[in-house]
């Protein structure tokens, strides 16, 4: 399978700070996979997702996003990803179907493909005629939906998420979490995942990448990893992971 | 296409509904204010009535009454004030002031040969219409006493009518005004007022402008970051050079927009004063009181005048303004910019603001009421240094043709607005967008923790 996502040494070192927050990160992401990061707080998830985003400059290292560098070409990198921040919100003043017209806006300029990528939002979505209601009168779960669809709506070769489901009822992210599937299943769409939700991470990841202190410890599928430190749950990998290269 | 979609966005967030009220209201406001002022005005410089009691019979007052029944620009309205309480009988008669002349007012003038006593009673009134009101009242008793003269000169020292008139005015003045190498057969007075309401409306403009631009930019700014949309926004096709100027082209129409319904608004109040004023004026018998609102009437039909002694604005002139006027709106924008993208909170989007306010409203108060030419020298350079002053004195410096300091003022704040710019598109483009940061939030906590 083509990689959609080749990341080599990939390094942050913020001024102000003695450590790397992210240090040689390596790994791929294959066509229509979902791979996913997890760590604890501080252990430079955010950060490896920032700079493949092209959001922050890599201090050393690079990533191939479909071919092109975040390094020397962000702006055909920006063309094939879409990012989904933790705790993101939208333009409360707009109606969501404003907002999906707005955002598709920014990706082309062809009237028929932005009635397009609205017309599959609306249908991920499924906020029906609230989308024509002001976002700042939408719940938690309905503006996560609204930018979930968002993500999704131009089929991004990767759409990159930072918990997807954070702050949501159970129903809520049940569907955001089968609509993800679904769509890498159906539509060979690649996510790059980061969540604190061990059991979200079981369901949905066909890889898993453990990062602690900067560092990007161990890569694998769930099973594997499982087998590897005789786990019975993705919880139990995680927690030995992390001790087993904590600095103390 | 895509520029225009940011733009249109941006334009949706910042020109709401709620905003196009409140421009609605401080126009109304306005028009409200200048109502009332210029009613006042009006109310205030109306000395055509003289509320009189005469309670002398001498032959001496009633040719002084005789006297300014024939001067045609003043009418009696002889009352009779019957106590000494002159609340009660002023809210009886509803005058605001009435002047007595008390019995042997004509004996004593005539006999004794001393000065007479009238009795001027009035009542205090709050607000502006008060200082107006005391000039009219004043203006009323010199009427009486110019008029007392008169009679005095001729009864008791035999004068003819033509002494008389050659001693109360020996002399008719001639007025120059002097400005930019010429001029002009016209009061000073006059030039002054006209030039100072010409002037007066672009340094408002200037100041508002200046502070709604930068809060616009600044909360624009501040609350996609805080509300996470800043990174949704960058990471989708579209530059960051495109995002920023969006911001600010945005952020400049709808300062513009904000500040045409203000200058409407404060030329609208400004008008109801002066016509207050000036049709106040045209009622009074002479306006000896109040030379700028006499001299107004008399510049409005040599407006000429003005224009010969340079005060004038060509369109050259205007055009020069509009440059400066944009570049402080640039420099005030790109400031902002710099300023809006640290603060993590809305709190410290108020506390990031005044920075700029006091940059702005320093030279709006320092300007209003000093002259720059003739200030210190190390004041001047303070003065030179803040790059919002060039703005406001580019319209005086336009006006008198000081065009070495409007050149200079314009080539420092294109070198602010450089440096400036220099640092917004560099912090924007930079990870400094994201790590850059000013919260209020912290610092209470820190120092609760502290406690």
């Amino acid at each position: 399978m083509a990689k959609v996502l080749e990341v080599r040494e990939l390094s942050k070192k913020y001024p102000k700070r003695d450590v790397f927050s992210a240090d040689k990160v390596s790994f791929d992401v294959e066509e229509g996979e979902i791979f996913a990061l997890i760590g604890p707080n501080g252990a430079g998830k955010t950060t490896t997702i920032r700079m493949i985003s092209t959001l922050i400059e890599a201090t050393s290292g690079d990533a191939l996003v479909a071919g092109h560098s975040i390094v020397k070409e962000p702006d055909k990198v920006r063309e094939n990803i879409t990012y989904l921040p933790d705790e993101a919100g939208a333009y409360k003043t707009m109606t969501g179907r404003k907002y999906l017209y707005f955002m598709a806006g920014l990706f082309t300029a062809d009237k028929m493909t932005i009635e397009r990528y609205v017309r599959t939002a609306e249908q991920i979505c499924g906020l029906g005629e609230r989308l024509d209601d002001k976002i700042g009168g939408y719940s938690r779960g309905m503006i996560r939906k609204l930018l979930l669809s968002r993500a999704v709506m131009t089929e991004p070769k990767l759409a990159i998420m930072d918990e997807a489901t954070s702050g949501l009822d159970v129903i809520n992210a049940l569907e955001i979490r089968n609509t993800i599937k679904k769509l890498a299943k159906e539509k060979n769409m690649s996510f790059l995942l980061s969540s604190h939700n061990m059991l979200e991470i079981e369901y949905l990841s066909d890889r898993v990448g453990i990062m602690t202190n900067g560092k990007l410890m161990i890569t694998g599928t769930v099973p594997e990893l499982k087998e590897r430190y005789n786990a019975v749950n993705l919880e139990e990998v995680f927690e030995r992971v992390v001790l087993e290269h904590e600095v103390r | 296409m895509k520029f225009g979609n940011l733009l249109k966005k941006e334009l949706g967030e910042l020109i709401t509904k709620q905003a196009v009220i409140s421009m609605v209201f401080v126009l109304v406001l306005f028009v409200f204010m200048g109502q009332i002022m210029g009613h006042s005005m009006e109310e205030g410089f109306d000395t055509s009535t003289l509320n009189i009691c005469i309670r002398d019979d001498s032959d001496f007052t009633k040719n002084v009454i005789e006297r300014i029944k024939t001067d045609a620009a003043t009418e009696l309205n002889i009352v009779d004030i019957q106590s000494d309480n002159y609340y009660d009988e002023l809210e009886r008669l509803d005058l605001k002031y009435v002047v007595i002349i008390p019995e042997g007012y004509g004996d004593t003038i005539v006999d004794e040969k001393k000065p007479g006593q009238l009795i001027f009673a009035s009542k205090v009134s709050l607000g502006f219409s008060a200082a107006m009101s005391s000039i009219s009242s004043s203006d009323a008793v010199s009427t009486i006493i110019d008029h007392s003269a008169d009679e005095a000169m001729e009864s008791i020292y035999g004068l003819t009518a033509e002494d008389v008139e050659l001693l109360t005015s020996p002399a008719n003045t001639v007025e120059f005004s002097a400005a930019n190498g010429k001029s002009v057969e016209i009061s000073a007075a006059a030039v002054s007022s006209i030039v100072m309401m010409e002037s007066m409306i672009a340094p408002f403009a200037i100041f508002f402008l200046l502070l709604l631009a930068s809060q616009m930019i600044m909360t624009a700014i501040s609350t996609e970051k805080i509300d996470k949309t800043l990174e949704t926004l960058l990471s989708t096709p579209v530059s960051r050079m495109t995002v920023l100027t969006a911001k600010m082209v945005a952020a400049i129409i709808s300062a513009l927009l904000n500040a045409v319904f203000m200058i409407i608004g404060f030329g609208i109040y400004m008008v109801s004063i002066m016509g207050g004023a000036m049709s106040g004026a045209a009622a009074g018998s002479e306006v000896i009181n109040m030379p700028d609102a006499g001299a107004f009437t008399d510049v409005l039909s040599t407006a000429d005048a003005i224009s010969q002694l340079g005060f004038s604005l060509s369109g050259a002139d205007i055009l020069f303004f509009g440059l400066q006027l944009f570049l402080t709106l640039a420099i005030g924008l790109s400031i902002s910019l710099i300023l809006g993208a640290t603060a993590t909170d809305v709190k410290s989007v108020q506390t990031l603001v005044m920075p700029i306010m006091i940059a702005v409203m320093i030279p709006f108060f320092v300007t209003m009421f000093m002259d720059f030419g003739e200030m210190p020298v190390a004041a001047k350079v303070i003065m030179f240094l803040i790059p919002f002053t060039h703005s406001y004195i580019a319209l005086t410096n336009l006006m008198s043709g000081d065009m070495i300091m409007y050149w200079g003022g314009l080539a420092y704040q294109i070198v602010f607005f450089a440096v400036c710019m220099f640092l917004a598109v560099r912090m924007f483009t930079s990870d400094k967008l994201f790590t850059m940061s000013f919260s209020t939030e912290n610092k209470t906590n820190k120092k609760l923790l502290k406690k």
